[in-house]
């Protein structure tokens, strides 16, 4: 069992951190009060835009740089549209995610005449981390060491948006925002200028959840997130829209994730049907939640 | 004499200096195309309560907006302590010393008292941090100093309207404003908060604020301001000292003509009435908290009768709307329509069986604001004016001229509903309500922010109402609306009835009224009923 067990939640903890970025950055918009459903495009150039630049600078530090100043941009393209343009943000957010897997083909076509996937032999290696007093540890081991640098950067970022939320005049105001703008606005500040900013965050975390997938990878998959920035606000959902409560929902998707890997190689079940099991999750959490809350606000 | 006294002699001078002027204001809204300020001056003196006066759609709070830097004048000129200047938001305001509470309390309920505050000018802690404990001390600073009765770390949502009133006046006091606007503070207060909120602005004024009250309450103006602004249709009217104009002359002024004493005391109609609805012990407990939004309680709707119930806000009022109206299901306890088990029967049931609502809500509930007039009126008879599931349109203008003439509804019917004033849409949701009517209306905070001339139309109505025989429930917290209209009286407080009154038999004051709202008494289990 613990030889199956190690694996998985290692595997699993890899898994999570780009739900668990992305889903950082969503927080902000989201408690801003805007559905940002752009998280999946922004992870997408963000991936593209850190491998393509690392290839080109051979400095894994550059392209994700890079990767982040793409996303970042997009970002403030969305939000600028949306807040400041006032368009609707939904629509501008299916947008970006129409464009962006449209602009990725094409410009993986125009560089390296290839629609399909670009592996890229040339770049380096993501480091990992391995501390040997920890490692000893039995399955909390396996759990805490042998990850990449965006493992450990994406714990940290939750205990840094934690604090930003809850314990700034910033996060307050982010937060009244979300809650009832009108309270600002009589203040004479200006809750769109909150809200873009929280575009950048989550624009900045998408860029390194995105190239964290490529980078592990070395390679580009056309649509190499597959659905990984829907999933980031389902977690948001999930987890109560609080940061740690993400974390927790983000380990929930891991560990089916990892399951679903597993299961794969081990068991004689159609490998379509076990790859789904995420999806399958998704919908049973949400609908799990939704029931969850209703029951809590519930009269009668 | 001249140059050193201006300590504590120098206040009957201070009455001269001006804290405001404002000169020739004009303000056109492009979208509507109304003159909303047409030249207007207002001067307040330091020191004093202005009242400014006036119906609704006067100009009132959009001279104040200007003011308060939320609007921008077309033309005009505004200076404080007699130095020109540009207010264009209401942060420059706050830093002239101008703040205003609003109508709508614009507080986050999520948020503790200190949060709500202090948002937008947070004390800094470690360079960055937001400091909640000196936030939480700055403001408990302040409710000390004033006496109010919040505490800066409670959460807003468990505050009564009169508290979160408190907040928005701890918010401008934090801002070290000196010349504070309320735009009609008393509007959802009952009368002992009213009270109280007179002593507070009365102790603001001894600490040399100077203050502005919107309002079109005569006796208020009466029992609070030294002196009296009063607009009509954009245009400043009269500024006088309170004392040398009587109610009857400001009244004048306000409305352009005198006001007919219509209200009367209702009359009985007992000949041949029958129970129309009746809710026996019904209680809503919602599910994780302990305090149940209704409890236990149990009334009879007659024919020919109103039925006034009197409340606080959040003490069970909405809640009762919305059982009586199938919006909301009961936990315990039984509902009878005409004898007939309603207790889980939505809203389409009750409709069809002719129950008949003029929502407190009446925007959202009310109406669709971005359907037409026309739709806004027939929703609830589009299968009378169809056929084989199709409008007939001919059949609809019809209806819509004879509903709109009757009930002088201004507009076209193709109008967007959200384009209306407060006081035609509460028309249209009348006229449609009445036109569904067969035995029983429940009206919740009917004339809520109407002017005095929509408010006496309303009345008419529910008499006329009355006269005819429906049962009528009345759900309102305006206490004057209930004592005028209704011939029984139930107080609710905290989500029980405290107290019953037979109008028509008892002698009933406003006085006792607001204090079994306040839960500062209660009926033993006997009523008058």
């Amino acid at each position: 069992m613990m030889q199956t067990l190690g694996p998985i939640l290692n595997s699993a903890v890899v898994i999570m951190t780009p739900l668990l970025l992305a889903a950082t950055g969503g927080l902000f918009t989201e408690l801003s009060g805007m559905l940002n459903i752009a998280l999946e495009g922004l992870m997408l150039i963000g991936a593209f835009g850190a491998i393509v630049f690392t290839h080109y600078s051979g400095s894994m530090f550059i392209g994700i740089l890079a990767g982040i100043l793409c996303s970042m941009l997009l970002a403030s393209l969305i939000a600028t549209v949306s807040l400041y343009l006032k368009a609707n943000v939904f629509i501008t957010g299916l947008a970006a995610n129409l464009l962006v897997s449209g602009l990725t083909v094409v410009l993986s076509f125009k560089l390296f005449g290839n629609k399909g996937v670009v592996s890229f032999v040339n770049i380096p290696q993501l480091p990992l981390l391995h501390l040997r007093w920890i490692e000893k540890i039995p399955v909390i081991g396996n759990l805490l060491m042998g990850h990449n640098g965006f493992v450990y950067f994406s714990w940290l970022l939750l205990l840094l948006c934690n604090f930003v939320l809850y314990r700034t005049p910033f996060g307050l105001r982010l937060q009244a925002s979300g809650l009832h703008d009108q309270v600002l606005v009589s203040l004479g500040l200006r809750p769109a200028h909150y809200r873009f900013i929280a575009f950048l965050v989550s624009g900045f975390t998408c860029a390194l959840s995105g190239a964290q997938l490529t980078l592990n990878l070395g390679a580009y998959v056309p649509n190499i997130t597959a659905g990984k920035g829907w999933i980031a606000l389902v977690v948001i959902f999930l987890g109560q829209k609080r940061p740690f409560g993400l974390l927790v929902a983000a380990c929930i998707f891991g560990l089916a994730d990892a399951f679903s890997n597993f299961a794969q190689g081990s068991w004689d079940i159609p490998a379509d049907f076990i790859l789904a099991i995420p999806y399958i999750l998704t919908l049973v959490a949400i609908i799990g939640v939704s029931i969850y809350t209703k029951r809590k606000s519930r009269i009668g | 004499m001249l140059m050193h006294d201006v300590s504590e002699k120098a206040y009957p001078n201070d009455r001269m200096i001006r804290a405001v002027q404002m000169d020739n204001i004009t303000k056109i809204y492009e979208e509507t195309g109304t003159l909303a300020n047409n030249q207007v001056n207002l001067v307040l003196h330091k020191g004093e309560i202005l009242c400014l006066a006036g119906e609704n759609g006067a100009g009132k709070t959009t001279l104040m907006k200007i003011l308060y830097g939320m609007e921008r004048p077309d033309t005009g000129s505004i200076a404080i302590y007699g130095r020109r200047v540009h207010i264009n938001s209401p942060l420059e305001a706050n830093r002239l010393g101008i703040g205003m509470v609003h109508q709508h309390v614009m507080l986050i309920d999520d948020f503790t008292v200190a949060q709500n505050v202090t948002l937008g000018k947070e004390p800094i802690i470690h360079a960055v941090a937001y400091d909640e404990k000196r936030a939480e001390q700055l403001v408990e600073d302040i409710i000390l100093r004033h006496h109010f009765s919040i505490i800066a770390n409670q959460l807003v949502s468990s505050l009564s309207i009169g508290q979160k009133q408190q907040v928005e006046i701890v918010k401008m006091l934090y801002r070290n404003v000196d010349i504070l606007i309320l735009d009609e503070p008393t509007a959802v207060l009952t009368e002992q908060e009213i009270r109280a909120l007179f002593v507070t602005l009365r102790s603001l004024i001894e600490q040399g604020k100077s203050l502005i009250l919107i309002t079109h309450k005569l006796n208020e103006i009466k029992a609070i301001s030294d002196r009296v602004a009063i607009m009509r249709q954009g245009r400043m009217i009269a500024e006088a000292k309170t004392d040398s104009v009587d109610e009857y002359e400001i009244s004048r002024m306000m409305m352009g003509k005198n006001v007919g004493s219509n209200i009367h005391k209702p009359s009985p109609v007992l000949s041949g009435r029958r129970e129309i609805f009746r809710v026996s012990n019904v209680s809503v407990i919602k599910r994780d908290s302990g305090n149940p939004l209704l409890n236990n309680i149990s009334f009879s709707s007659y024919s020919g009768e109103i039925l006034g119930f009197a409340g606080v806000g959040g003490n069970g009022l909405t809640e009762l709307e919305g059982i009586l109206t199938g919006m909301l299901s009961v936990s315990q306890g039984t509902l009878e329509y005409r004898d007939t088990d309603v207790t889980k029967a939505d809203t389409r049931k009750l409709r069809a069986m002719g129950m008949a609502y003029v929502p407190g809500d009446r925007l959202h509930t009310g109406v669709a604001l971005e359907a037409t007039v026309g739709e806004s009126l027939i929703i609830h008879a589009r299968h009378r004016l169809s056929r084989i599931g199709f409008m007939q349109r001919k059949k609809l203008a019809q209806y819509y001229r004879t509903l709109s003439h009757k009930y002088a509804i201004q507009g076209s019917m193709h109008m967007l509903t959200r384009m209306l004033s407060g006081g035609n849409i509460q028309k249209l949701i009348l006229a449609r309500e009445i036109d569904q009517w067969r035995d029983l209306i429940i009206f919740s905070e009917p004339t809520w922010g109407l002017d005095s001339a929509s408010s006496q139309f309303v009345y008419d109505q529910i008499w006329l109402l009355k006269e005819q025989g429906a049962a009528i429930v009345l759900i309102s917290s305006n206490i004057d609306e209930i004592l005028s209209l209704s011939d029984k009286i139930i107080v609710m407080h905290r989500g029980k009835i405290v107290a019953r009154f037979n109008h028509s038999t008892n002698e009933v004051t406003k006085e006792k009224i607001g204090t079994y709202m306040l839960g500062l008494a209660h009926q033993g289990a006997t009523d008058d009923d």
